[in-house]
């Protein structure tokens, strides 16, 4: 064998190690919650002192968890979020969409100063505007209220970048043969652009989903009815409890970690385009 | 039908001068106005939603009990805990930021290679990204707890068990770890991104004039990477200077306010304190920084090398 093969597959092992170890660092915790959730909730803090390979291999696997909190007020809040990331998608790909189609194929005199200061204002943190925005939300009585989680959510500074860049590489050959046949701006939005948008449109859809499914603080502002509580609010309530049952606690953070994840995993293809498409500029 | 023909049978039975002309009239008519409807909504959003807001909070901070006055800022300033907050903040973004974007930027060269199980190892780094904030909080404060999985780990390496989340010195760290957990992932994503954009005959050239991996990484990969690797430092700046969950789930900004972060500081000056204009002149402060990073931000996105 040769020296640059060795060296090659010295390299490769390498390589290996440190991908099993980072997969391990990252992947251990997922496993953890997975497991913890699946078995009794005593067997949970067992087999620590000594630490055991069994705390990551439970004697009996169990739904019992699930069953429990199911059976609680957990599902309410599960499906407010539910509701409030589907509308949150809905009226955002609308707003970004239109938004982002308005800042591109459509010419006119400071398109990039409107558009700078469009994505720069959406993209700065909402928790900064979180505080007196929801002062405002009160004053206009949307506290308690579907709306009122949603409408802050659906302009989203990327989701617009996002889309615009998109619809910027659409050749405006297209555009201009459609008004000559007496089309509309509109008709060329809904016939013409956004059929042609599917890859960014998802893209859009996952980064709308994401923002509106993890929000926290924006919740616990404007929402004082339990009934209303969002999923990870109402998790973090369940911890406050003098007692609580860790069964279910991890029942709870496997579901609300499970629908965000295989959402991503299945579309990772249209998420990969969207980070690329951030990340370059070609 | 997706655009009707006009009756006269469309582009093709007209002259070019008078497709000219259609075109230039339309030129002239899809001007601001056409636009300004499609943007109407976006741009209304930005004023209740955006604007609104900060002109809000710019004058709530002005109120003082003997009528408009800048009395709120000069005690933000003069007093301690608010400066002791922003400190508390600088601090956590000088580690958690050049953490985050270190293992993100090793773990995106790493899985650049192949090596066998290289997806399965980078799904995996992945997946805590989909975890919610609160609910990694949650699940890290479990872990952290003295008698559990982290302190057993520790001591069967033959470490001594840490106090972590009940330690001044130790918390605001926990709270880095639980945030690289969760962030790590997402940025190598843009890091990959950026790597497949790199030509690979660059690598082929080198491998022929025999530089080595580390040659390579710091004349090719790191040159060619700094516009992705600019964008997600200053994304992870931005993102993690409004870190809130954490605190307030696992820490109340304590213990002796070490992990007491600007974002929890004006929350808890808006709500447990009931002081909104104190609360809004900190959450000016914040927005001013935030505008001005964003700014960076938004041109590192924008710029052509």
């Amino acid at each position: 064998m040769s020296t640059p093969n060795r060296r090659s597959g010295i390299r490769r092992a390498g390589r290996i190690t440190l991908g099993v170890a980072a997969a391990l660092l990252f992947g251990l915790p997922v496993l953890w919650i997975v497991v913890s959730a699946l078995r009794p909730p005593r067997e949970i803090f067992e087999f620590l002192a000594p630490l055991t390979p069994r705390v990551l291999i439970p004697e009996t696997l169990t739904l019992r968890s699930f069953s429990v909190l199911l059976s609680g007020t957990f599902p309410r809040a599960l499906v407010n979020s539910l509701v409030v990331a589907v509308l949150t998608v809905a009226g955002g790909l609308l707003l970004c969409s239109t938004a982002a189609f308005g800042l591109s194929a459509v010419r006119f005199r400071h398109r990039e100063a409107v558009f700078a200061v469009v994505v720069i204002s959406f993209m700065i943190p909402f928790e900064a505007i979180a505080i007196p925005l929801s002062q405002l939300f009160r004053d206009w009585g949307l506290q308690n209220s579907y709306a009122g989680l949603v409408l802050p959510g659906v302009a989203n500074g990327l989701a617009i970048f996002l889309l615009r860049q998109f619809f910027l590489g659409i050749p405006s050959e297209l555009k201009d043969a459609a008004r000559v046949d007496g089309a509309g701006l509109w008709t060329i939005f809904t016939r013409i652009y956004l059929p042609l948008s599917k890859p960014p449109l998802i893209g859009a859809g996952l980064i709308l989903f994401m923002f509106s499914w993890r929000e926290y603080l924006w919740p616990l502002l404007i929402i004082s009815e339990p009934g209303m509580d969002v999923a990870p609010v109402a998790l973090a309530k369940f911890v406050g409890q003098f007692q609580f049952d860790y069964g279910q606690l991890f029942a709870g953070a496997l579901l609300v970690a499970a629908i965000p994840a295989v959402l991503l995993l299945r579309l990772q293809r249209y998420f990969r385009q969207s980070v690329a498409s951030v990340a370059i500029k070609e | 039908m997706a655009i009707a023909p006009p009756a006269d049978g469309g582009v093709r039975h007209l002259a070019r001068h008078q497709v000219r002309r259609r075109l230039g009239s339309l030129a002239r008519s899809e001007g601001a106005g056409g636009a300004a409807l499609f943007i109407a909504p976006a741009l209304l959003a930005l004023l209740l939603f955006r604007v609104m807001p900060a002109v809000y909070t710019a004058l709530a901070s002005l109120e003082t009990p003997t009528g408009l006055g800048l009395e709120n800022y000069r005690y933000m300033v003069t007093s301690g805990f608010f400066l002791q907050s922003v400190q508390t903040t600088l601090i956590f973004s000088l580690i958690v930021n050049p953490l985050q974007v270190v293992l993100a930027l090793g773990l995106a060269v790493l899985f650049q290679g192949r090596f066998p199980g290289v997806g399965f190892t980078r799904t995996m780094v992945f997946l805590p990204t989909a975890v919610p904030l609160a609910v990694a909080s949650i699940v890290w404060g479990v872990a952290f707890r003295p008698d559990s999985v982290v302190n057993a780990l520790l001591v069967s390496l033959g470490l001594g068990p840490q106090p972590f989340l009940t330690s001044p010195e130790q918390a605001l760290l926990s709270i880095v770890v639980l945030l690289s957990w969760v962030g790590v992932g997402y940025w190598m994503m843009f890091l990959i991104a950026g790597l497949h954009d790199i030509p690979e005959v660059y690598y082929e050239a080198a491998a022929v004039d025999g530089a080595g991996p580390v040659r390579c990484f710091f004349s090719i990969t790191l040159p060619l990477l700094r516009r992705p690797l600019a964008f997600v430092t200053v994304a992870a700046t931005v993102a993690n200077f409004v870190i809130f969950a954490p605190v307030q789930i696992l820490t109340d900004g304590g213990p002796q306010g070490a992990t007491n972060l600007v974002m929890y500081e004006a929350y808890q000056r808006a709500y447990a304190f009931a002081d909104l204009p104190l609360a809004s002149a900190e959450v000016l402060a914040l927005l001013v920084v935030m505008i001005v990073v964003v700014g960076v931000q938004f041109r590192l996105l924008r710029s052509e090398t």
